[in-house]
């Protein structure tokens, strides 16, 4: 027998009678939060920036006010060719992103709890690049934040993910002696957009 | 060597001690700050609990829908009885691509399967991504802490590490400057690498797809660039469906760090271009723990690291006195399950405080099973002759109220009469480093007795 | 109400004042108690280093002295617990059932079956209370810090009704002394260290007096007081209830 079989077999064998499966009820933990606030007040103790604005416009001029030097650019948004320094065939190989400096890129699925953000493959041209970039910046509509995770994952459906990401700030490190440094292995900084 | 004669030797330094202790309670003091934000926390928990309790008694149908489910989504599925045949099936993957370069992100599975020494013997570069686990890798030390690996390094040591093997400049211990240099060098191991290995925090039977967290994105580099993926699970990492990672994730890193969330849940399902994606599932004594009522709860761990931050034993003896791949109250319950004899001091390394089980997000309940352990330990193991002498002993003068009395008295005089010096000199540990309370000339019986004798003259 | 007094082995033996001074209280309150004579102790010691077989006269002999009682009291967190958790080693006859449903540490039996809360004490001091571990979260005498739950303390509410008593807060609230039975030998250096540590919150939080429900606890911390010269008194809470200086 292969372990495969062992290993099922052994579980099958050991596991307890059977418990029933306990239901959540979001209810109980709902507190009638503002979510837009919450979001806020989360995203910016996680390290990041919020900034309201009206459009898409507002969101790349703000950026570059924001990243006024950067050299390699690129935004995921309409209209964005003239933000953009690189097109997406440099996606074809993401080895040489390693100078991406900015990228804004937009999410439909926020959450107030804890600042999240969500994007899947729909949202990323190759995966790696949230991470890889210096500065990310997020946009994401206002009525698409959810109090809560409970919600949150209603709103996505398991069987038509093939790679998801919730991100809330930016990368960051304590390791030694527990001094929080923002930018370890991800990116250097976030900015939210909320629309 | 037992925890209590390895956390001597930690407590040789009492400053560190005294850093060790402060650090983690503040872990632990963020952590009740920022749960005590959240509306139905103890529900939150009782959740996590009953979960993890269903999903236990049906795992194996839960692990054979998630294998379909990732065969579906084009991932290969392999399964590992132990820790050698982890390593084994790992290194034939990376071999048949001949893959030569591994980056890790963390997961505490490879680490207990010994899987950095087994592959760097087979001539494979494995570099340890998460900064903390990589400054242990580089003082070829282990983790000391399940979320905080290098919890028992000073910056200044690591200063050191990072000059002789990063070749930085001395910093003083700079912690932005020796992590914008780890940044440095790791960026080039992911570019290069030919393959990432992750952990799982949750696996979900329902669609196949597994998350991994982290606050530093290593993860997430590794896997992105490398074109092989491999993710390591226990068999317990799986949860039925994905609706219950919002109960987990809302418990884990406020459990672990205070973070309502961490910077990054990857929620991986499909390989993405160029990629492949292999998941092994590991038993590694996972199976005979179910089998154990008293024990098997402690298969719910989320491995969040809070029963260490608020164990204060844990706190003033370190994560190596445990010497564990799991220290702490979990390692202590989990441990004796794989080798009783050669963990068989850890269950006592407790006060059965209870602090570990209350502050658990799964409410494993820690410290009835250290006593349980205890029990085991008392039976089954070798047992000094001393204790076991003087355990049947004390059972007999307990058990019979007339051989008390007499031994009591003798006791009290003891304390009473004897010079200090002499009572502390005994084979006495108590008194190294405290007195003895002075023996009192009766005790409670003998002057319940007086008292009750004068009321009847009182009486007459 | 018929209630009996049981009185730890170490309380009998080292710290008889405290065994008095819980007589002293009950009878003030107008319980009738009894003290029955054949007891020694619950059997904690034997079960607590792994050696729970060894325990089993202990317990039997517990429940044969305590069987005909309405409530059992007991000065100690600690041994109401372990009756009470722990006693299901032994068969469960209707008198250990009884004797575990009924078995009450002190301050919980006053307030919340007595149903009284000022005790007429005084004691002009600068407490800070000890929350031992077994009657904390064994018992639930109080809320533990971990847990999101309203927060309660029955050893507080009743210290609070005492003349002239200051509690003091301490940094950590229910952080574990380090005696835990054995383990205050068996890891010495690290419970002479959690002890040192504990002492040191009191001190710095101008503590006069530490109180707690077990004396073990008491013990160890006045073991290491003593060794240090440090200006702080321990005492268990009865003796504080009890007294009117
Ligand atoms: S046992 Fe509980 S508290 Fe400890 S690491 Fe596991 S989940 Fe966290």
């Amino acid at each position: 027998m292969d372990s495969r079989d062992t290993i099922l077999k052994k579980l099958k064998a050991n596991k307890p009678e059977f418990i029933a499966l306990p239901k959540i009820n979001p209810a109980v933990f709902d507190e009638n939060i503002d979510k837009v606030k919450e979001f806020i007040r989360k995203t910016e103790v996680a390290g990041g920036k919020v900034f309201e604005v009206t459009d898409n416009k507002e969101v790349l001029s703000k950026t570059q006010e924001a990243f006024p030097e950067t050299k390699v650019n690129f935004s995921n948004l309409d209209d964005s060719g003239f933000f953009n320094t690189i097109d997406s065939e440099s996606f074809k190989n993401p080895h040489e992103l390693n100078d991406l400096d900015v990228l804004v890129l937009e999410s439909t699925l926020g959450v107030a709890e804890n600042g999240a953000v969500w994007l899947t493959d729909n949202d990323i041209p190759v995966r790696v690049i949230p991470f890889i970039t210096k500065h990310l910046v997020l946009v994401l509509p206002k009525e698409n934040i959810v109090p809560y995770m409970h919600q949150a994952y209603s709103a996505i459906n398991p069987m038509d993910l093939d790679y998801g990401i919730f991100i809330s700030g930016p990368s960051k490190t304590a390791d030694i002696e527990q001094s929080l440094v923002i930018g370890a292995q991800g990116a250097m900084s976030l900015t939210v957009f909320l629309k | 060597m037992s925890h209590s004669k390895l956390a001597g030797i930690f407590n040789k330094d009492e400053k560190k001690v005294d850093w060790h202790d402060k650090a983690l309670w503040f872990v632990r003091h963020k952590r009740d700050l920022s749960v005590h934000q959240v509306k139905g926390w103890e529900e939150l928990r009782n959740l996590g609990h009953g979960i993890k309790a269903h999903t236990l008694s049906h795992l194996d149908v839960y692990l054979e829908q998630f294998e379909a489910n990732a065969l579906k989504n084009g991932v290969q599925v392999h399964w590992a009885a132990n820790g050698d045949e982890h390593n084994q099936i790992v290194h034939s993957i990376l071999k048949a691509d001949n893959a030569k370069k591994v980056v890790k992100s963390k997961s505490m599975l490879t680490e207990e399967c010994h899987l950095n020494p087994f592959l760097e013997a087979n001539d494979i570069e494995v570099i340890d991504t998460d900064l903390g686990e990589r400054i242990v890798q580089l003082a070829k030390e282990k983790p000391s802490h399940i979320v905080l690996p290098a919890i028992h390094k000073n910056k200044l040591e690591v200063d050191e590490l990072f000059q002789e093997h990063l070749g930085t400049e001395p910093c003083d211990g700079d912690p932005q400057y020796l992590t914008g240099e780890a940044r440095k060098h790791l960026r080039e191991k992911f570019i290069h690498a030919d393959a990432a290995i992750t952990g799982v925090n949750f696996a979900i039977a329902e669609n196949g797809g597994f998350v991994v967290c982290t606050n530093e994105g290593n993860a997430d580099m590794g896997a992105h660039l490398a074109p092989i993926h491999i993710a390591c699970m226990g068999v317990e990492k799986i949860i039925p469906k994905q609706e219950h990672l919002g109960v987990f994730l809302r418990l884990l890193a406020r459990s672990a760090t205070g973070q309502p969330i961490t910077t990054y849940s990857s929620h991986f399902r499909k390989p993405g271009k160029g990629v492949k994606m292999h998941i092994v599932i590991v038993d590694n004594g996972r199976s005979k723990q179910l089998s154990r009522p008293d024990f098997r709860a402690s298969l719910h761990c989320i491995r969040c690291g809070a029963c260490m931050n608020t164990c204060p034993i844990y706190r003033r003896s370190g994560g190596h006195s445990y010497d564990a791949t799991i220290p702490g109250p979990i390692g202590s319950i989990l441990s004796p399950g794989k080798d009783l004899t050669k963990y068989s001091t850890l269950p006592f390394a407790s006060t059965l405080c209870g602090s570990c089980s209350d502050v658990c997000p799964v409410k494993i309940d820690i410290h009835t099973q250290l006593y349980k352990w205890r029990q085991i330990i008392g039976k089954e193991t070798p047992q000094p002759f001393i204790k076991k002498k003087s355990m049947a002993a004390m059972g007999k003068i307990f058990s019979k109220p007339s051989l008390y009395g007499k031994v009591g008295a003798v006791a009290r005089w003891a304390l009473r009469t004897l010079p200090k010096s002499l009572i502390n000199a005994w084979p006495n540990i108590w008194g190294k480093t405290r007195d003895l309370p002075v023996g009192p000339k009766k005790s409670f019986d003998q002057w319940y007795k007086e008292r009750e004798n004068n009321k009847k003259t009182d009486q007459k | 109400m018929k209630v009996g007094l049981f009185i730890p082995c170490y309380i009998n033996q080292l710290y008889p004042q405290v065994g008095k001074a819980t007589l002293e209280l009950l009878e003030k309150l107008k319980v009738e108690v009894v003290y029955p004579s054949g007891q020694t102790c619950c059997g904690q010691p034997m079960a607590n280093s792994g050696f729970e077989n060894e325990s089993e006269g202990a317990c039997i002999n517990f429940v044969n002295n305590f069987k005909d009682f309405d409530y059992i009291v007991t000065p100690s967190g600690s041994c109401a617990y372990h009756v009470k958790k722990h006693y299901n080693i032994i068969q469960q006859t209707d008198d250990v059932i009884k004797v575990r449903k009924n078995v009450y540490e002190l301050c919980d039996f006053i307030l919340n079956v007595l149903k009284i809360k000022n005790l007429g004490a005084s004691f002009p001091y600068k407490v800070g209370v000890h929350k031992s571990c077994h009657g904390l979260r064994g018992l639930r005498l109080g809320s533990s810090s971990e847990l999101v739950i309203e927060p309660y303390s029955y050893i507080e509410e009743l210290l609070k009704e005492v003349e002239g008593i200051e509690l003091m807060p301490l940094d950590r609230s229910d952080e574990c002394c380090g005696f835990g039975g054995t383990f205050a030998v068996t890891e010495d250096v690290v419970s002479a260290k959690m002890g040192k540590d504990k002492i040191q919150d009191h001190l710095r939080n101008g503590v006069e007096v530490i109180t707690a429900t077990d004396v073990s606890c008491l013990m160890h911390l006045e073991g290491l007081i003593t060794r240090n010269k440090q200006p702080l008194q321990v005492r268990h809470i009865a003796e504080i209830l009890n007294s009117t200086i």
